[in-house]
């Protein structure tokens, strides 16, 4: 109990309050923006965080998360081009009220539905997560292998249309992971002679060159030569009634919200399924059970609840599995594991009882965030709307001068911005040639974790690799990875006997 | 250039950079087994086979393809039209000058701040930036670049106490 409260004490301080604050209304400012999406977000401030303390820079990153959640639903609706990919179907609805000159009630609707799944979301985190570390307390290092194993299988399937085009992502993840030194021996590691690599490569400028870098020479193919941004226009009416979201419409969508959060909740407990996910599942579920299904597209409040709520759950459900387990679920979750790496601590369920007081701090700073997104969002939204509306000329050379100095502040070397560049390089081929680099992220991530459990699972069972099949969780976790990659092989094979080509 | 092609040719890199990695780079500069635990070079080699395994079956895949004459079917995310017209599509197209145009620059930033430091050549560099993304308003250039400059160097010098690269101008 003690514990409970003192972490609830350092969430309310006033150093931690003005972070969650900020990372928050940064995260609805950068979500606003299309091709900035949260994790990219989230990859570019991760160097300012090491100059905070751990709760202040949890707090930050998640607000930025949360905010950025909301953030894309402002593109969204006013724009018709989404700035995260989970607010696609908020557009659906959402751009056809904007040319109805109703767009500050869709954004409100939007905020709102954010709101109320991320307070669902957060509250179900907090009910079981503690409980199920507890349980997960018991696993080995057979388990925690085995469990690396499949998660890093199934991850491969994020972000790219093939899972072969993944697996391999995550194996050159894992190999980019084990640059440094081997922790047995003590020894350098694949470092080439080249004597900055002794240290490995730092997740901060790997993630903003694959993150963030790559993105925006992606982006700029489209945006060179383009002087102004994107104009936002009829969003804000005059009319009382269609700027203003009344009490009774936000309830009358009260089943849509709680099924939404739901559908959230439980997309986002699962590795590798994603916000897109749950939005989208949301949005089909809402419309089939819906008295009013023609209506669905044309400009519905309930089409956005569904979408916004559902994605917005997905933010504290994500949390689930990295705070019980050690895996990260998606790509914003793994780069708050990098922070949570940053600042030496591994996070798992051990973390509830060598950090207790962070972990329930961090419990209050999501939900102080969730208070913030709903005061920021509602007296903001005009000045984020504006957020839209930066020109490209001058958003690019801004992000890619954060992108440089970024890599830079981590360890204020120079050559942390070479490896930047050079992963910046590697992310704009992987996705153009298809190659998830969430899956080669997660496994750089992951991999000196996977590493440790197979050494201590060398070491206790003597080179018996039999030792498997006295443990039956750690087996059927192995069966499961077995299980996924043969899939794999049979889809792939029979794809090239004419099973995907014939139907071409 | 078909998908067919491209997906050949990103496979046997990926083969190539495999041979490269378990004849030469992983024996060359992995330690030695200490005697206990798993081998250095375990999960190394591990992900090289995972990588060379999924690339060979990805390239038998293709083969059999090209063998059936058939055409890979457009993606999600691809432009089926274009795909069908050119069996390639913009998503998948590499800008190889493109890529040039910012890398370039990005990598005389490097060269430079260690030379000049970083206030002219960070202002150089987002001259150069602004200019290679089209703007032309050298009078909204400069003054862009000044200010950006001017913020990172207060956020890093007085807001985390981080020196600014290279020689110290100021």
């Amino acid at each position: 109990m003690e514990m409970i409260i003192a972490g609830l004490l350092d969430a309310i301080s006033p150093a931690s309050l003005m972070y969650v604050f900020m990372g928050v209304a940064i995260g609805v400012m950068v979500g606003a923006i299309p091709g900035i999406n949260g994790p990219m977000a989230i990859a570019l401030f991760i160097p300012i965080t090491y100059y905070l303390t751990p709760l202040t820079a949890i707090g930050f990153l998640v607000g930025l998360n949360k905010g950025a959640f909301f953030g894309g639903a402002i593109s969204s609706v006013l724009l018709r081009t989404p700035g995260t990919p989970e607010a696609a179907a908020t557009s659906w609805d959402g751009y056809p009220l904007t040319q109805q000159g109703k767009g500050e009630k869709a954004l409100r609707m939007a905020l709102y539905s954010s709101v109320a799944g991320d307070f669902m979301s957060t509250g179900v985190l907090i009910a079981i997560a503690a409980p199920l570390a507890a349980v997960a307390l018991f696993m080995g290092p057979p388990e925690i292998f085995a469990l690396i194993s499949l998660a890093l299988t199934v991850i491969a399937g994020i972000g790219t249309n093939s899972i072969c085009r993944g697996l391999i992502a995550a194996a050159l993840g894992l190999l980019a992971g084990l640059i440094g030194t081997e922790p047995v021996t003590a020894l350098p590691r694949l470092t080439f002679d080249i004597y900055q690599l002794g240290g490995g490569l730092s997740l901060i400028p790997v993630a903003i060159g694959l993150l963030a870098f790559s993105e925006i020479l992606i982006q700029l193919e489209r945006f060179t030569g383009k002087g102004s941004g994107e104009h936002a226009a009829n969003v804000f009416s005059t009319k009382r009634e269609d700027r203003l979201l009344s009490l009774k419409e936000f309830f009358a969508n009260t089943r849509t919200l709680i099924r939404g959060s739901a559908i959230g909740i439980g997309v986002g407990a699962m590795p590798g399924l994603g916000a897109p996910v749950a939005s989208f599942m949301s949005y089909d579920q809402a419309m089939k059970r819906s008295k009013h299904k023609e209506e669905f597209g044309k400009g519905r409040l309930e089409g956005i609840g569904a979408s916004e709520s559902a994605n917005s759950a997905v933010v504290g459900a994500s949390l689930i599995p990295l705070f019980v387990l050690g895996i990260p679920g998606n790509l914003a979750v793994a780069m708050l594991m990098g922070a949570f790496m940053i600042h030496g601590m591994q996070p798992g369920p051990l973390m509830f009882q060598e950090n207790a007081q962070l972990m329930y701090g961090i419990y209050g700073s999501l939900v102080i965030a969730s208070l913030f997104l709903a005061i920021i969002g509602r007296f903001g939204l005009r000045l984020f709307c504006k957020a839209v509306e930066i020109p490209a000329m001058l958003l690019y050379p801004i992000v890619i001068f954060t992108c440089i100095m970024g890599a830079y502040l981590g360890r204020s070397d120079m050559f942390d911005v070479g490896v930047m560049l050079t992963f910046g390089v590697i992310g704009y081929f992987m996705r153009k040639f298809d190659f998830s680099y969430v899956a080669f992220l997660i496994g750089f991530i992951l991999v000196p974790e996977w590493e440790r459990a197979l050494q201590q699972v060398v070491i206790i069972s003597e080179n018996n690799p039999t030792m498997f099949f006295e443990r039956p969780v750690a087996m059927g976790l192995m069966a499961l990875t077995l299980f996924v990659i043969g899939k794999t092989f049979w889809s792939n094979v029979r794809g090239g006997r004419g099973g995907r080509a014939a139907k071409a | 250039m078909t998908r067919i092609q491209r997906e050949t040719i990103a496979n046997l890199l990926i083969v190539g950079f495999g041979l490269f990695m378990l004849t030469w780079a992983i024996p060359t500069y992995t330690p030695p087994y200490p005697g206990y635990g798993a081998s250095p070079a375990l999960v190394a080699n591990v992900s090289i086979g995972v990588m060379m395994a999924m690339a060979g079956l990805s390239l038998v895949r293709l083969l059999l393809a090209l063998f059936a004459g058939k055409a890979l079917p457009p993606q999600e995310g691809e432009f089926p039209d274009d795909a069908q017209s050119t069996g390639f599509t913009q998503v998948g197209r590499v800008n190889l000058y493109h890529l040039a145009l910012f890398i370039i620059p990005c990598v005389l930033l490097i060269v430079g701040i260690e030379y000049l430091g970083y206030v002219p050549t960070a202002f150089l560099f987002l001259l150069v930036l602004q200019y290679a993304i089209g703007n032309r308003n050298w009078f909204k250039m400069t003054l862009f670049a000044i200010i950006a400059v001017a913020v990172m160097y207060v956020i890093m010098r007085y807001g985390f106490g981080v020196p600014v690269p290279g020689p110290q101008l100021f």
